[in-house]
């Protein structure tokens, strides 16, 4: 039998916050009552017809909530009455990926340097309404700039509790 | 802090968002079963090794997620180019 050794942070640190944390100039909070799709298809068009509506190109596009993330590759984040059709026995994959991530919002003046603590990507100079996979110290997560004031985070949910207390060590007083 | 031109993103990346992958334009045997130890052995681990200009496979592993190829000095640690892969060898 494996034993697993226990983590040497007490449980009473390590809380995901299910209630939003005001800070200086920004608050977090977690994004509540989504679904999340990983969509592949090698041809674009071939998707889009599954779906009934186009999807971006241009890599770190995004579109009423589908994000390009590479030439195949696609993930929606969306409110969770939306039900996407699989497009079954055609070359797509449409998999509902709802429970593997967590969604962590940053909004305020303030998000942005909390967000560059830990990304190593110039950030400022992201577009509103564009995405991107990338990494938070070596966390992977997809940043959603929603608005010049509000980023979506999303993150794997083993590492989410992780995310969200390492975004509270970069608030300035955090609450 | 080490930037490179992923060329399926079109930007320049940092560094840790991705992963090496060896040296490039290694053609995968289409018949490994005809290979004599010593062909077999060249395929698995003889590598050139250069000093100055590498080809060499790099993932965008913590972003759009493709593997491309790219041009870098080993000495000097400067990419000279990034490439996609399936193109020719530059
Ligand atoms: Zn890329």
């Amino acid at each position: 039998m494996v034993e697993i050794a226990e983590i040497a942070v007490s449980a009473a640190e390590l809380k995901l916050g299910t209630e939003p944390v005001q800070g200086a100039g920004v608050r977090l909070s977690l994004a509540e009552g989504k679904v999340r799709y990983s969509m592949r298809a090698r041809d674009p068009k071939v998707l889009e017809g599954v779906l009934g509506r186009e999807v971006p190109k241009r890599i770190g596009g995004t579109d009423a909530g589908i994000a390009c993330l590479g030439p195949d590759e696609w993930y929606v984040v969306l409110p969770d009455n939306f039900d996407l059709p699989r497009g079954e026995g055609l070359p797509v994959s449409v998999v509902d990926v709802s429970s593997r991530a967590l969604g962590l919002v940053l909004e305020g003046p303030g998000a942005l340097a909390v967000l560059c603590s830990g990304c190593p990507l110039d950030l400022a100079k992201m577009g509103v309404g564009r995405a991107t996979r990338t990494v938070f110290e070596t966390v992977e997560v997809v940043i959603w700039r929603e608005a010049e004031d509000r980023w979506h985070v999303e993150v794997w949910r083993s590492f989410a509790t992780w995310l969200w207390n390492a975004f509270l060590a970069a608030m300035p007083d955090a609450k | 802090m080490l930037l490179i031109h992923c060329p399926y993103c079109d930007e320049a990346r940092p560094e840790v968002e991705f992963a090496y992958g060896g040296e490039a334009h290694i053609a995968r045997p289409v018949d490994p079963s005809t290979y004599s130890d010593e062909q077999w052995e060249e395929f698995l681990y003889i590598r050139s090794n250069p000093r100055g200009r590498h080809h060499e496979r790099w993932r965008h592993t913590h972003g759009c997620g493709r593997f491309f190829n790219a041009v870098r000095d080993t000495v000097s640690d400067v990419f000279e180019t990034t490439y996609k892969a399936g193109e020719a060898r530059k």
